[in-house]
């Protein structure tokens, strides 16, 4: 199957991230690419799994009676591989990058929670954190991939280290929730504060359904990513896509904090009030800080 | 920075917002690429300003409160 979604390219084969760092004489400066040497630690790993997302297939295949049995196995095998969420859809050109051949049918996700509470140690620990998370969730796709595999059936890990899949049209077709003003997808349970890995495959599985709670609706009224946003990235209008809201983020405007300056910006996901569910009181805590120095917090506080 | 919209439009009349993009070769090579595609051989692009879409509610109050001194 081929994709038809362009991706936006990272680093500095980003056309805009390349022409802000020429037109500013950056080239040379510290800015996104400065790492501790834990945060450096995590990026090499998951460049280190990347050879091992394909492999060898057992040729003894296992016959699939009960489709719905054999996603249940799956499901509790990300779980024990360190998942704290798991979904599975029937795989279309939009959840695949623009011009890239996937030959699979499904596609598993497994998500990995950050811990929220690294947001009141400031801007380096929410990175460690992401970091972190994104190496975990690596390690589990390369061996969930490795376990379909020995079943018997294809199957492919994508991760940071290499992928040709998109994660939000996954993350809003297996149910994990509905795309936020602040261009992330918004889980009930996690907010926005989780990281992806997938297995793309073609084991029989039972997909899941995609499941709305109402963010969309709360975004129109919310402007508190909008408001904390230190470079007013966020924008007030949506456009449309397939049905979807979307609040397409200005990178012109974001990249100054989260790319020409070496400490990471997460704060549009870590003043969503979606927070509040898992981190009553952290969030609170954070969001205090934050009106404490004139920012905005939620309408009822 | 020039900001531009990339929109399709398919033969139903339903349009969507592939992206915002920067600059208008950046653009059309988005475009070329999706031309290309067999699935969407019946859909159409256009190439808008964004500029409107992407001012925020802080700096059209600023603007406002400019104006008004």
């Amino acid at each position: 199957m081929r994709g038809i979604t362009p991706r936006r390219e990272q680093g500095m084969a980003d056309p805009v991230l390349a022409s802000m760092v020429r037109a500013r004489g950056l080239e040379n400066a510290r800015h996104y690419l400065a790492a501790t040497p834990k945060i450096q630690a995590y990026r090499d790993s998951w460049v280190k799994l990347a050879p091992f997302r394909d492999g060898p297939i057992n040729p003894t295949r296992i016959a699939i009676s009960d489709p719905a049995a054999m996603t249940k196995r799956i499901k509790e095998k990300a779980m024990e591989l360190g998942a704290d969420m798991i979904g599975v859809c029937r795989l279309q050109p939009h959840m695949i990058d623009l011009g890239a051949e996937v030959p699979h049918e499904f596609v598993i996700v497994a998500c990995v929670a950050e811990d929220y509470e690294k947001v009141v140690q400031g801007a380096n620990a929410v990175e460690e954190e992401a970091m972190r998370v994104y190496a975990k969730c690596t390690e589990i796709a390369t061996n969930l991939a490795a376990y379909v595999r020995e079943l018997g059936y294809p199957a492919v890990a994508h991760h940071n280290g290499a992928s040709e899949v998109q994660a939000i049209p996954i993350f809003y077709q297996v149910g994990f929730g509905e795309l936020g003003r602040h261009g992330s997808l918004i889980n009930e349970k996690y907010g926005a504060s989780f990281r992806p890995g997938f297995v793309t495959t073609d084991l029989l599985l039972v997909e899941d359904q995609p499941r709305e709670f109402g963010v969309q609706e709360f975004c129109m009224n919310c402007n508190v990513c909008q408001l904390n946003c230190p470079g007013d990235a966020i924008p007030q209008d949506h456009v449309m896509t397939h049905g979807i809201k979307r609040w397409l983020i200005d990178l012109e405007k974001c990249y100054p904090y989260s790319r020409l300056r070496d400490e990471y910006c997460h704060l549009c996901v870590d003043v969503c009030p979606y927070n509040v569910k898992s981190h009553p009181e952290t969030y609170k805590a954070f969001m205090k800080e934050r009106k404490q120095v004139g920012y905005k917090t939620p309408k009822s506080w | 920075m020039e900001k531009l919209y990339v929109n399709e439009i398919r033969s139903n009349g339903e349009a969507s917002t592939i992206g915002l993009f920067y600059s208008r070769s950046e653009a059309e090579t988005i475009v070329a690429q999706l031309l290309r595609v067999e699935e969407k051989s019946d859909c159409r692009y256009e190439i808008v300003e964004a500029t409107r879409h992407v001012l925020s509610v802080k700096d059209s109050q600023r603007s406002q409160t400019a104006e008004k001194q």
